[in-house]
């Protein structure tokens, strides 16, 4: 038998919301790099303020920037402790009920790793900078980028639009480190 | 309106400038934009996403975005396509930066799906002729069967409920033996195999049917006639029915999230 060319609506609508290459497609916040816009026929029915709850950003206009930038100065620091790179990502849930991906923003600052969300304002996951090893993960998701944080108490998922920055911004910070207190920082790739 | 953004349609292998015509999501003019050997298929839009809260509207975007990589693949063979609504932010210049950025991902993939597209395929049963069928190469149950028609009423009654049950869960076990058993003869044949999840949507003339398993094959051009004869002696079955449809642009296929 030879292949149709047919497809109803209901197939097209599949492939082309469901399937086809993505582009960081709800990872928008990026250090460094091309900002690329990408949102889901399902996300258009939420609001502007969800959307940025759940890290679907729709737009790059002030509000939106000035909303993200906030979050900044209210993340809870050390004294002399300074955030060196911000990005949209989420973290792995697996304990409990519900497995799932929690949004945030990960901050590596001079001294941690945070996920620091801005409702309600907390600090979801922290780790010291120290004996901290970063791993890349095979993909469950087409679009998630995965890590895993391997420090002296257990492990971590995470997932970031762009895995090299933040490994970059690791090992960037590490040597830093490692010249001042003779500390060294993993990274494996 | 400024237009200072690129919604990206798919990336094709391809070195040339060249123009596809006002094909675009609300008639935009589609155009590449290429980088070495490779080109993103694109149309200027303002940076930010398409959304609208009319279903009809949206359905429309979405179906001149499938036509523009239809076309694209007419044009350049194999394309990377890309979901409905990425948009990149920034002139045809960033578009290009972006090109030479993921060149070797992009490359790769292009490499990887060379002379080859996406098929769907669907195999339906008649439920009822399959459970037949069960029935018929069952002995103990055919035995059963024979037994009830000789008792009481009321004992017949719950033994048939009993009948029916065992005989339900032997044709599931049988509808699941079979999908393993088409998985294997087709699986060979393709590069790449995926169980797609179940559709909402069953054609017409397979509303009374069962679904049986549904695949999403990345085939290569020359193994598509094999695989039609293949398909056509499943079809060929008693019971037995086969949708084949393509070819696609590899929507199930395509990666470009590094590897590992």
């Amino acid at each position: 038998m030879n292949p149709e060319k047919e497809s109803c609506l209901v197939e097209v609508l599949d492939r082309l919301l469901n399937k086809g290459a993505v582009l960081n497609a709800d990872l928008i916040i990026s250090v460094a790099g091309i900002p690329l816009i990408g949102v889901t026929l399902k996300a258009m029915i939420a609001g502007m303020e969800t959307m940025l709850e759940y890290g679907i950003m729709e737009d790059w206009d002030k509000s939106s920037r000035e909303l993200y930038a906030s979050q900044e100065t209210h993340l809870p620091l050390f004294p002399g402790e300074q955030i060196l790179y911000k990005a949209f990502g989420y973290l792995r849930e697996d304990e409990g009920l519900i497995k799932c991906w929690v949004p945030g923003i990960w901050n590596i600052t001079s001294h941690r790793v945070i996920l620091w969300v801005k409702t309600p304002g907390k600090i979801l996951f922290e780790t010291p900078r120290e004996n901290l090893r970063v791993l890349r993960v095979p993909a469950s998701h087409e679009v998630r980028k995965e890590l895993e944080l391997i420090y002296p108490q257990g492990s971590r998922r995470i997932s970031l639009s762009d895995r090299n920055e933040f490994e970059e911004a690791l090992a960037g910070t590490a040597e830093e480190r490692a010249a001042k207190k003779g500390s060294e920082l993993l990274i494996t790739g | 309106m400024v237009k200072e953004a690129r919604y990206l349609y798919s990336v094709a292998r391809t070195g040339h400038i060249a123009q596809l015509g006002s094909i675009g999501i609300q008639e935009n003019n589609v155009y590449i934009v290429p980088y070495k050997d490779i080109a993103a298929i694109v149309h200027a839009c303002e940076a930010k996403p398409y959304r609208t809260e009319d279903k009809k509207l949206a359905e429309g975007w979405v179906l001149e975005h499938s036509y523009v990589i239809d076309q694209a693949m007419k044009m350049f063979g194999t394309v990377l396509p890309f979901s409905f609504d990425v948009i990149i932010k920034g002139d045809d210049d960033v578009v290009k930066e972006w090109l030479c950025r993921d060149y070797e991902n992009l490359a790769r993939e292009l490499l990887r799906m060379q002379g080859t597209a996406e098929y769907s395929i669907q195999i339906y049963c008649d439920y009822d002729y399959l459970e037949k069928l069960v029935l018929a190469n069952n002995q103990e149950l055919c035995d059963l069967k024979n037994r009830i028609e000789k008792e009481s009423k009321g004992k017949a009654y719950l033994q048939r409920r009993n009948l029916e049950l065992k005989l339900k869960s032997l044709t599931y076990s049988e509808t699941g033996r079979l999908a393993d058993q088409f998985c294997s003869e087709i699986k060979p044949l393709v590069k790449e195999l995926k169980t797609a999840g179940r559709t909402s949507w069953t054609p017409e003339k397979y509303r009374d049917k069962k679904l049986l398993a549904t695949y999403s094959c990345l085939v290569s051009d020359e193994a598509v006639k094999k695989l039609g004869e293949v398909l056509e002696e499943i079809n060929g079955k008693e019971g037995f029915y086969v949708r084949f449809t393509g070819p696609w642009a590899p929507f199930s296929f395509v990666r470009l999230s590094e590897a590992g």
